[in-house]
């Protein structure tokens, strides 16, 4: 690894000022699982380094006033899988969060840095876009918010621009009697999503669907939604042709690749069952949630 | 480039100088002399290297030793000694949980950490906090049942 000048600043105001001094060559830190393996392997030519982990308002896990939740970049995973009110209220999210490496690498692996990795296969990614997740960006100009489905171009690729530091997810309250579901594949712990799924839905009075989201993970170049979903499911019951109406489009979603993990075709087949299950455990859920009101 | 790093290992304060991209685990191998702590993948993948940093289980191969600056650091080495075994130590050694030993400096740390907060896990408790630590022996039995008498040991310690 070639040598690098370190900085960990205690406000936000001097990070940003830190990377605006050379932004090509500078590399926010945060917890490093991926970073460090970048420049030890890869090479990538990094000057500067900015650590981000003194910095408070990048921290943190907040239930907002009007419903969903606040996750500073900086939550390990390891937060999100003790978080008893995430667990309530996104276990898909929690799931996915309890399944990235083992627990010394969820000691240190933060949301935002999992994000911003921009990897196909990064298992918390797929639950956050299934449930329709924000990012909220800072730079020394101010705040923007985007939909975390803008957000991934490619494989590594993020939309930041140059000075711009992520800074916190927003997660939307379920809908009235929703739930969601978490679904991966692969051969051991440890080992990377051969194909990952999640799930959100919720149902109406009648037990029918009212609004249904599902994404894939490790089928493409990018985390997907699967699109047509709320569409194809509004008004249906939750019966053996609309779960196959979910392979379908779950199938034609994907964009598989072989590689060492697996064959595109086994990965478009697998997408297409992992979304069933994920859709059909997430219906089960809110099934659940509606008899406990009761 | 060098800078100083001071942090506290296993209750010893340790001030050295190091470069910013000087690994925790070569810091502490290297610079503390504790080779209790294991170069393994050094990719973060087979846990020989863990500790603890206040108080978490951490891989030391992917986190700047810069990074631990004021920190405090709990390895192998501050378990127990040979003539002092922790409760731990002496259930591996009893139990014939040691086959190689390389792994077992990371299933220690991770075990530890484990009885520190759940003193009675379950076989499923154990055979998660030890998730992130790989025998090459796979001698994973042996030391989950080793964790287990180590919990029944303190147990009974406490009456």
């Amino acid at each position: 690894m070639q040598n690098f000048t370190y900085h960990a600043p205690a406000s936000l105001a001097e990070a940003l000022a830190l990377k605006n001094e050379d932004d090509a060559g500078t590399r926010f830190l945060a917890g490093g699982t991926d970073l460090f393996l970048a420049m030890e392997f890869a090479g990538e030519p990094v000057k500067t380094v900015v650590d981000l982990k003194k910095i408070p308002e990048l921290t943190g896990i907040e239930e907002l006033p009007g419903g969903g939740y606040r996750l500073g970049a900086l939550t390990l995973m390891g937060q999100i899988e003790a978080h008893q009110g995430l667990r309530a209220q996104y276990p898909a999210l929690v799931d996915a969060a309890t399944v990235v490496g083992g627990p010394p690498i969820r000691n240190r692996a933060t949301l935002g840095g999992n994000i911003c990795n921009a990897s196909p296969a990064a298992d918390a990614s797929t639950p956050l876009l299934a449930l329709g997740a924000e990012l909220v960006a800072v730079s020394a100009e101010g705040e923007r918010s985007l939909p975390l489905g803008d957000f991934w171009s490619g494989p590594r690729q993020n939309a930041l621009k140059p000075g711009e530091l992520l800074k916190e997810v927003r997660l939307p309250a379920l809908p009235e009697g929703g739930a969601c579901a978490f679904e991966r594949l692969t051969r051991s712990a440890m080992d990377i999503a051969v194909v990952n799924a999640a799930a959100a839905v919720s149902l109406d009075d009648a037990g029918n669907f009212a609004s249904a989201q599902a994404a894939l993970g490790a089928v493409g170049p990018v985390v997907l939604t699967v699109d047509g979903l709320g569409d194809a499911l509004r008004g249906q019951p939750c019966s053996p042709e609309i779960l196959e109406q979910v392979r379908k489009l779950a199938e034609a979603a994907a964009q598989p690749i072989d590689d060492k993990r697996a064959s595109a075709e086994y990965r478009r087949d697998m997408a297409g069952v992992l979304a069933m299950r994920a859709v059909e455990r997430a219906q089960l859920l809110a099934r659940q949630g509606k008899g406990d009101e009761k | 480039m060098k800078s100083s790093v001071k942090l506290t290992v296993n209750g010893l304060e340790q001030e050295h100088q190091a470069e910013p991209r000087t690994s925790l685990l070569t810091f502490l191998r290297e610079q503390c002399g504790l080779t209790g702590s294991k170069r393994g993948c050094e990719e973060g993948e087979c846990g020989g290297c863990s500790v603890l940093l206040d108080g978490e289980l951490v891989t030391s191969c992917l986190i700047f030793a810069v990074e631990a600056q004021g920190a405090q650091l709990v390895t192998v080495e501050g378990l127990g000694t040979p003539h002092h075994l922790s409760p731990l130590q002496e259930a591996f050694a009893t139990d014939g949980a040691s086959q190689c030993g390389f792994c077992i400096p990371g299933m220690l740390l991770a075990a530890t950490n484990l009885l520190e907060r759940n003193p009675d896990p379950n076989e499923q408790d154990i055979r998660k906090a030890i998730s992130g630590n790989l025998c090459r022996c796979t001698g994973y039995d042996l030391i989950v049942a080793a964790i287990s008498m180590a919990a029944e040991l303190k147990k009974g310690a406490r009456g």
